[in-house]
């Protein structure tokens, strides 16, 4: 790992600090919209591991956070089991999810990649619609449980599941997986001929991010208390995760933490202009990506390239 | 007459379906680009031509030409505000720009959408026929506009065959689509292939748009739809291949139509869906597809 | 005057004006959240019927001398950002209840926050019986929510009332078909159909499901003709257009009518292009129709104010916006359990009807009370462009006419 200056350390402590300590002088407002970009973070940090590193292209991330949230909900719902126990199985079917996902994506690339992760939200979607007696169908599935009433403490777990996670996955992209990742995902034959098993590892990528995606999924409905298409796996939800990432910058991990909290934030900042506001956001992305393909951490003047 | 039912049925459905799919499928094939506002530009063809014909009332004929012209300068806005740039650009990593094509034309379709709805609201309409009335084919009544359609399809198609494959510059398209590299070599400017291709799919998209609309009607919220039904026909049939689209399209408009008439007409998407899922995992690229 | 007389005089004069000037600012506002979908039109419509209702009781004089204030919020048809918005609305805005919205999904998800919460909450617009159903489950942590719009059960007997009327008394139609969205709102909807209608002897000789996201019709319509009902009763709302114009371009050779919520529209006509010519469906309000005296008034006031005609849950809102503020007239407190118990006591004449809610021991707790004395809604037909009421009998302004390709029944 490569040494970081003491400086920027005590300024991440710091920041740390000041983010823990929030809900102390923030309204509810505030930490709600906070909490929701601090789940939607994880969301687009599991996305960079893969397209990032791995170099999949994965257009249905909600296929994966859909698989968590739904699995989780519906262990509450119906099977009664507590909160960490349902948030586990939502773990465990996202993951199962995710590998099912990554077989024939293994034996594709680019565009046909994309196209069937694409393919692959509109299967969940109808699925949830077909087998309605058990999922709630369009119009949601309650849970009985949340994780609390107070905001507060709805914000501080959300900044913790972030923090770790967003730990994790740094460190995994910065170990000899993430290095082996890169590899395979910018050049598989020179990989394969350095004797890694490419395969092997991207399937081991596909099942981290749908580790934490389905995670943080699983959070998000007990946040929300309900679990529905609209709010985990939608295509347009999605979109947000991936415009996400490439905003914040690519290949970076951190970056989809920051590229979640400025869209979040801009969203809530444009509620006055009412109904253009997802147009507004939209067309800002659109900006961005297309003059500053690097993002927002790229515009920082020392960024060591990836 | 059940079977005769079918049978029209069928064709009239798989016929909207592949001229949904075809200029989604020409524009990759050519050009490489995956445009995922396809849906976005059949929608305003079709959300023009209401507008023009209904609304303010012009008729049936005025709202169509105006969809369609509408829709050609949108596919052109596309090509040459989003793709280009993205395509020419020096920030971005040469085997990356795929993804930022497709990244950038989601988010034009977003905002395709979010506008359509700000304008005319998310409520559906239908554009109006452009041909009234019905006639009786073999004992099966059928809306004389249904058989427009499939005319207009087929004409299209053939139209775009004997432009592939008889005309100069049908022949360097497809030169382009396997070779760039090789055709700049040979002295012709790329730039004006990409470019009249994106004319042609732009036409192509309006004819659909406005057919399509009159047929299954159309609206904001129809736009994630409509590309994913283009996709998923694709994906199906194979990247790139047009022939691969039609027979695609054909399979999938006749199980649903066969689901829908002899099993249940709510199970009707299920079967081309297990299909889907079955081509993903025997032949992930498609029937006709290359790799 | 005395120098001593003067200054009690100023002292008296100056703690009149202390204590006047605290009274004179005690107006503040008592603020209501409205949270719906702006970009779909029954979404505005709730916004609209909100915003004119709030600018009436100010005009009026308040609540109590306080002035009526909205915060609305669009909730973009998702629901996260609906329970955002409603947190929001609650904790930041200080809202003393909420109104809206007319998804069912959205609806329900943000039921349990209101118990939660413990914020009055009353639903305009959306029509699923588990709305209420979910109030009489446990009352005591639910008596919240107020259902201030028909759950679908009642929407499938005021169909029954209305056919009875017209279509059984009028052209002796005795089978029906029952063609229903697959959806969670239609489930009641068509064991209510299936229910009520024979017991107006009309037989029911099959119920057709089809995927909310159906495009074509065609092998429904076939399906119906060869089983040679005389009518076809809908349960539809996530469609309207496209089988409205399928209907119509295939000739199918049988009546229309149910619940068609799109149809209630008046822009359905240029929507279809005039395929809805001769389609019944029950809705809220007619043009022209007076249900009650502030029916009419309510429609102009609302014509003038944003130039075109309220949509159904525009009636609802409105409605439920003056029952709120009579019942915090009556409780003259903002405090939530005060407030639940004075709309329970709620019984006003609305544009609906008149406005009263159900008990706790009812199955739709604290939904709409149904019935020619309360609530029915009226059921339309157009014709030639227009909207026509032509149930209840008592308020029709028209008669039914069907299409020339429609088969009716021989005169017995």
């Amino acid at each position: 790992m490569s040494t970081i200056p003491k400086s920027r350390l005590v300024a991440l402590a710091v920041f740390l600090i000041v983010l823990a300590l929030f809900p102390l002088g923030a309204n509810g407002y505030i930490l709600g919209v906070l909490t929701t970009a601090f789940y939607f973070a994880v969301f687009a940090m599991s996305w960079d591991l893969l397209f990032g590193y791995a170099g999949e292209v994965n257009f249905g991330p909600t296929f994966l956070i859909g698989l968590g949230a739904y699995g989780a909900g519906m262990s509450n719902a119906l099977l009664g089991l507590p909160v960490p126990l349902a948030v586990v199985v939502g773990a465990i079917v996202a993951v199962a999810g995710g590998v099912a996902l990554a077989i024939p994506a293994l034996r594709l690339s680019g565009p046909y990649l994309g196209l069937i992760t694409l393919v692959s939200v509109l299967l969940l979607q109808q699925a949830i619609v077909i087998f309605a007696g058990v999922t709630g169908g369009e119009i949601g599935l309650s849970v009985p449980d949340v994780l609390s009433i107070s905001s507060a403490v709805n914000y501080e777990y959300a900044l913790a599941f972030m923090l770790v996670s967003g730990l994790i996955l740094f460190l995994i992209s910065r170990s000899s997986l993430g290095m082996i990742l890169q590899a395979a995902g910018q050049d598989q034959v020179a990989a394969a001929a350095l004797g890694f098993n490419a395969t092997r590892h991207k399937i081991l990528a596909f099942a981290v991010s749908a580790l934490f995606s389905g995670l943080a999924g699983a959070f998000l409905v007990f946040y929300l208390g309900t679990a529905s298409v609209s709010a985990v796996v939608d295509i347009s939800i999605g979109v947000r995760v991936i415009i996400a990432a490439v905003l914040g910058g690519r290949r970076t991990i951190i970056g989809g933490a920051i590229g979640s909290v400025f869209l979040i934030v801009a969203g809530e900042l444009l509620r006055p202009i009412g109904q253009l506001s997802t147009f507004v956001v939209a067309l800002i992305a659109l900006v961005v990506i297309v003059l500053f393909p690097d993002g927002l951490l790229g515009l920082l003047p020392h960024r060591r390239g990836a | 007459m059940l079977a005769i039912q079918i049978l029209i049925d069928g064709f009239a459905i798989s016929t909207l379906y592949a001229l949904g799919a075809l200029g989604f499928t020409l524009i990759f094939g050519v050009s490489g680009v995956l445009n995922l506002a396809h849906g976005g530009l059949m929608v305003i063809a079709a959300m023009i031509a209401w507008y023009v014909g209904t609304s303010i009332g012009l008729g049936p004929y005025v709202g169509a030409a105006a969809g369609l012209a509408v829709c050609l300068v949108a596919a052109l806005v596309t090509y040459g505000g989003i793709v280009r740039p993205i395509e020419n650009s020096r920030a971005v990593p040469a085997h990356e720009r795929e993804l930022f094509v497709l990244t950038a034309t989601l988010l034009w379709g977003v905002m395709i959408q979010e506008a359509l709805s700000y304008a005319f609201t998310n409520s559906p309409i239908t554009v109006q026929p452009l041909i009234a009335g019905t006639v009786s084919i073999l004992g099966v009544r059928t809306p004389i506009n249904e058989i427009f359609i499939a005319a207009v399809a087929w004409a299209v198609m053939g139209a775009l065959w004997l432009l592939v494959n008889r005309t100069r510059i049908g022949r360097r398209l497809l030169a382009a689509s396997i070779n760039p590299r090789a055709l700049t070599l040979l002295g012709f400017e790329l730039d004006q292939i990409y470019l009249f291709v994106w004319v042609i799919y732009g036409l192509l998209a309006g004819i659909a748009g406005v057919l399509l609309g009159s047929f299954l009607g159309s609206g904001s919220g129809y736009v994630p739809g409509l590309t994913g039904s283009a996709f998923t026909i694709v994906v199906l049939g194979g990247l790139g291949s047009v022939s691969g689209t039609l027979i695609a399209a054909y399979i999938v408009g006749y199980i649903e139509t066969l689901t829908a008439y002899l099993v249940s007409p709510s199970l009707r998407e299920v079967p081309a869906l297990i299909l889907l899922v079955v081509v993903i995992y025997m032949r992930p690229q498609g029937l006709l597809g290359r790799r | 005057m005395s120098g001593k007389k003067a200054a009690l005089a100023a002292v008296i004069a100056g703690a009149a004006v202390a204590v006047a000037a605290p009274a004179a600012q005690a107006a503040s506002p008592i603020v209501v959240g409205i949270t719906s979908e702006i970009g779909t039109i029954p979404g505005k419509a709730i916004a609209n019927g909100a915003v004119l209702a709030a600018e009436q009781i100010n005009a009026a004089g308040g609540i109590n001398g306080r002035p009526l204030k909205l915060v609305i919020e669009d909730d973009h048809l998702s629901t996260t950002d609906a329970i955002r918005s409603f947190q929001r609305m609650v904790r930041q805005d200080h809202a003393v209840a909420i109104v809206g919205t007319f998804v069912s999904e959205v609806a329900l998800a943000l039921e349990p926050w209101a118990a939660r919460l413990h914020e009055p909450y009353l639903i305009t617009g959306a029509a699923a019986n588990e709305l209420s159903e979910y109030v009489h489950k446990d009352f005591k942590a639910h008596q919240y929510i107020f259902h201030a719009y028909m759950p679908a059960a009642y929407l499938a007997q005021a169909v029954c009332d209305a056919t009875k009327d017209t279509l059984v008394d009028q052209f002796h139609m005795k089978t029906a078909v029952v063609m229903s969205e697959d959806a969670a709102w239609t489930k009641p909807l068509d064991a209510g159909y299936d229910a009520c209608l024979p017991k107006i002897g009309v037989k029911v000789l099959d119920n057709i499901r089809f995927a909310p996201n159906t495009s074509d019709f065609t092998p429904i319509y076939q399906k119906i003709e060869k089983l040679n009902p005389n009518v076809i009763i809908a349960g539809w709302a996530h469609v309207g257009v496209q089988p409205t114009v399928q209907w119509a371009q295939q000739k199918v050779p049988i009546a229309l009518a149910g619940i068609n919520a799109q149809a209630g529209s008046s822009v359905f006509w240029k929507a279809t292009n005039g395929a809805t010519e001769g389609v019944i469906t029950g809705s809220t309000s007619a043009p022209g129709v007076a249900i009650t005296p502030k029916t009419l008034p309510f429609t102009d006031a609302y014509q003038k104010k944003f130039g075109y005609s309220p949509a159904y849950s525009a009636y609802s809102t409105y409605d439920a916006v003056y029952a709120l503020a009579d019942a915090l007239k009556r409780a003259k407190s903002t405090k939530a359990l005060a407030i639940v118990h004075a709309l329970e006591k709620t019984n006003m004449v609305g544009t609906q009807g008149r406005i009263a809610f159900q008990g706790a021991k009812s199955k739709f707790a604290h939904a709409l009370k149904y019935g020619p004395d309360y609530v029915t809604g009226v059921a339309i037909q157009w014709q030639d462009g227009q909207q026509k009421c032509v149930w209840p009998l008592k308020l029709a302004n028209a008669k039914v006419v069907f299409p020339s390709f429609v088969k009716l029944p021989p005169k017995s």
